[in-house]
């Protein structure tokens, strides 16, 4: 009887054992980054992490937050590099010090979609004009809602309109989540969303090239959406990997790379372009 | 209703073929959990055994704080957790957060009062006349200790296996401490919460019938456990 | 008796808030010997035999034990006997652990670590307690009725050749053939190992049987160890200086005037004379008529025991077998119960 017992709970142990890897994976070089679910969501990294390893035989780990957490977990010393998408908080992070060798590497733009019967009416039309629509009619708008880039983005166009942030207009929803599981709500409630485009194509190709929302303001002015790459201040967090990051920047920015970027496409549409000086 | 007939027949492909993504989600799952139970019942078992056997003051409410614990929201226990290992907590230089061993920590500390609450309420439930059987067959006061806890064993194995279902089906924890990383600590649980997000059913539903199997594969062990012992 | 002693009880007392569970001045117990204890429901014997098995304590008072008595018949068996005069006490309502019937019965034994025979022992406990070690010793615990599973608790303390088997109402909770089978194992168990045994039972045939001395127990008070008949009632002085009750059809008993404060009056069965003619030369101040109700033989007694009714007051009467042979004596029959007034001592 206690035999039995023993053997069970050797068995368990030797099973958890087993199920370890042997040698501890901090023993491999790895880059740990926070970047926006956006830049995820479009598989651009699963596309040049292998790329990165090969080259310089570091292993790059991600964390999928909106750009707001990354820049936290920056501050917080822990992440060691931030990839993220909004320009003015990149720029106070920086400026507070927490953050050095910052590098653009490629932009896209942001598109206003929605269902193709365009209860609102804004088809063509300026950013303005369709978020007035947008409130007048009252039609459902999708929001991030979560201090990410996009979301950042998209507040800066409501003030831009002179419309305020509609936050508690109840035809205003904010998901509080990533760009496609935004993507997937506004579908889902037949509403308006703002997404940066490569998302956009991405979610094209999980809909077999026919989705229920399709892009119906592009090509403003206010829409560009710019990337860049941030390494988190060795002297503020001496943890981190800072030799790691700076290959990375490194990497990313070469010309190599730059055109690797420009060749990530889907349903042959470029996704991102490259523009690292 | 097709699309959901489409995720299904995805999701045995996914399986069968062996897909890379899908069975490291189930093996980090299987990993963590395993090492979140192993935890659980080393401290909690003693724990819950001393709580129900011995009488002293202050058990009954000790015993009511443990039984609410129970219910821990798994994001609650999450945030607890996170802001203890991020780098700028207390222990941030151990370097856990978003780490296996991180979200194992975190986990053994959500499912630890279950074990030691019913641990505790197996070996209080033991009979009145187990003490004085055992008692009067010569046994001193440790091997009668050590009898009680093999006679409340079904309910302590019950304990475990509740305990172990919690761990693989939580999410809270697993997706604050492990941050998803793909390859690295993408949970069955934090897999399926993404692609859902994602729109991507297939893999949800794939890891999903791998969870159900997990959690059945379990209880028919505790069944065989049952009988054998 | 010139047996070793066992157990030498002082001034044992067990309190329950304000009264007394147990108040035993002195009790002996001794080696080899078989004693019953009967007593009402809530008269301390279960604490009482706790207190001997050593699985309870007392609050005032000391029990001492003499371990180095013989234990147990050792020339008999090809194997280590256990050392010291173990004790051990079957409840009335044994529990069984959730395991096989071989590792309960096992279980005392490993507990003392003891590794070598385990099976063979364990077979000849079940043997002797009447079950087959075949169909049993596989068995769970959940698999055996009652009666046996109170056998199977009898069969794991007998593998412990205990000194000392207390037993509780052994017989109460099992069906009766069961309760045959028990019987018959202490019986065997007296003869072969001459285990001392202290009985409690409300099996009163049984109980002479198997009894050398019997205790009565009251209140948590040892009642006299023979028969003795409490006469309670309302006594109130009389002529002569002595005490009367009445009884509800007019009759009346007398005795001697107590001490103390005591008013519960006891009378030996044994000073009771039974007669079938109302007698008129005797000298006895109680005569009293009433109506046999229950005789009793015994295996090993030369007297029998009778039931009378006299009024409400049931007495127990002990008389020789010759006299009852001689007196024709038939349940049912009217007869005389006669004692003298100085029979009656007081508690």
């Amino acid at each position: 009887m206690q035999k039995l017992c023993a053997a069970f709970f050797l068995f368990l142990l030797a099973a958890t054992l087993a199920l370890l890897p042997v040698t501890g994976y901090a023993e491999e070089p790895v880059l740990r980054m926070a970047t926006t679910t956006s830049t995820d969501n479009t598989g651009l990294l699963d596309y040049l992490a292998p790329v990165f390893q090969h080259d310089t035989g570091i292993e790059l780990q991600w964390v999928a937050v909106g750009t707001g957490k990354a820049l936290a977990l920056g501050k917080n010393c822990d992440v060691d590099i931030l990839m993220v998408h909004a320009p003015s908080a990149e720029l106070k992070f920086v400026n507070g010090g927490y953050g050095t060798d910052r590098r653009e590497i490629m932009y896209n733009d942001f598109v206003i979609i929605g269902p193709r019967s365009d209860p609102a009416g804004i088809k063509g039309k300026s950013v303005d004009d369709a978020l007035n629509r947008i409130l007048k009619k009252g039609v459902i708008f999708a929001s991030r809602g979560d201090d990410s880039g996009t979301n950042k983005k998209e507040i800066s166009l409501w003030e831009a309109a002179g419309l305020g942030i509609p936050d508690r207009q109840n035809w205003y929803i904010q998901t509080g989540q990533g760009m496609l599981a935004t993507i997937t709500i506004a579908e889902e409630r037949d509403a308006y969303t703002l997404t940066d485009r490569g998302t956009y194509i991405k979610y094209e190709v999980n809909n077999s090239g026919d989705p229920p929302l399709i892009i119906l303001v592009e090509g403003n002015e206010g829409l560009k959406n710019q990337y860049s790459v941030i390494a988190v201040n060795q002297e503020k967090c001496p943890s981190v990997r800072y030799g790691y990051a700076l290959k990375f920047i490194e990497w990313i920015t070469s010309d190599k790379t730059q055109k690797l970027i420009g060749n990530f496409t889907m349903l042959g549409k470029k996704l991102f372009i490259p523009n690292a000086r | 209703m097709e699309y959901i007939a489409e995720g299904f027949a995805t999701a045995i492909k996914l399986l069968v073929r062996g897909d890379p993504e899908t069975y490291s989600a189930i093996f980090t799952t299987l990993r963590i959990s395993s090492l979140s139970i192993m935890a659980a019942l080393v401290i909690g078992i003693p724990l819950g055994f001393l709580l129900g056997y011995y009488q002293f003051p202050g058990k009954r409410q000790i015993h009511a704080v443990v039984d609410t614990l129970l219910a821990l929201p798994t994001v609650v226990v999450g945030l607890f957790v996170y802001v203890l290992i991020s780098r700028r907590g207390p222990l941030g230089s151990l370097g856990l957060l978003f780490t296996i061993p991180g979200i194992g920590i975190a986990q053994t500390i959500l499912i630890l009062p279950i074990v030691i609450a019913l641990t505790a309420t197996a070996v209080s439930n033991l009979d009145v006349r187990f003490r004085r059987t055992v008692l009067t067959l010569g046994a001193g006061k440790k091997r009668t200790a050590v009898t009680a806890l093999y006679e409340s064993r079904y309910g302590v194995i019950a304990a475990a296996v509740a305990a172990y279902g919690r761990a693989i089906g939580e999410v809270g924890v697993s997706m604050m401490i492990g941050g998803n990383i793909k390859w690295h600590t993408r949970t069955i649980t934090t897999a399926i919460a993404l692609e859902t997000g994602k729109g991507q059913f297939a893999m949800g539903i794939a890891l999903g019938l791998v969870l159900l199997l997990l959690a059945f594969v379990v209880n028919w062990i505790l069944q065989i456990m049952k009988r054998k012992i | 008796m010139n047996n070793p002693i066992l157990y030498e009880i002082k001034d044992l007392k067990r309190r329950y808030g304000e009264s007394f569970v147990l108040d035993i001045p002195y009790l002996k117990i001794e080696w080899g010997m078989s004693y019953g204890i009967v007593g009402p429901n809530g008269s301390g014997k279960s604490t009482l035999l706790r207190i001997l098995a050593f699985i309870d304590k007392q609050d005032e008072g000391t029990v001492r034990f003499n371990k180095d008595v013989p234990s147990g018949d050792s020339t008999k068996t090809n194997y280590d006997h256990i050392k010291g005069a173990t004790v051990t006490m079957l409840l009335q309502d044994s529990y069984l652990l959730k395991r096989s019937v071989f590792e309960n019965i096992a279980y005392g034994l490993r507990v003392r670590g003891i590794r070598n025979n385990i099976r063979e022992r364990v077979h000849e406990s079940l043997r002797m307690v009447g079950l087959d070690p075949g169909t049993f010793v596989h068995r769970k615990w959940s698999e055996l009725s009652g009666g046996e599973a109170q056998r199977i608790a009898l069969a794991a303390r007998l593998v412990l050749k205990p000194a000392v088997l207390i037993l509780d109402e052994p017989t109460a909770s099992v069906d009766r053939v069961s309760a045959q089978h028990i019987k018959e194992t202490i019986r065997k168990v007296r003869r072969k190992y001459r285990t001392t045994l202290i009985i409690a039972t409300h099996d009163l045939i049984w109980l002479h049987e198997v009894s050398d001395e019997i205790m009565k127990m009251h209140e948590g008070r040892l009642m006299g160890s023979a028969e003795e008949n409490f006469i309670t009632g309302a006594w109130s002085p009389a002529p002569d200086g002595l005490w009367s009750t009445r009884l509800s059809d007019g009759q009346c008993i007398v005795a001697l005037r107590p001490t103390g404060e005591q008013h519960i009056a006891l009378l030996d069965s044994t000073n009771i004379i039974i007669t079938t003619e109302r007698p008129d030369h005797m000298s006895a101040q109680n005569i009293l008529s009433g109506r046999l109700m229950h005789m009793y033989t015994f295996e090993h007694s030369e007297r029998v025991r009778l039931d009378v009714q006299v009024s409400d007051l049931s007495l127990i009467c002990s008389i020789t077998r010759k006299a009852a042979h001689m007196l024709d004596l038939l349940p049912g029959m009217n007869v005389w119960v006669v004692f003298k007034a100085s029979s009656l001592r007081w508690q």
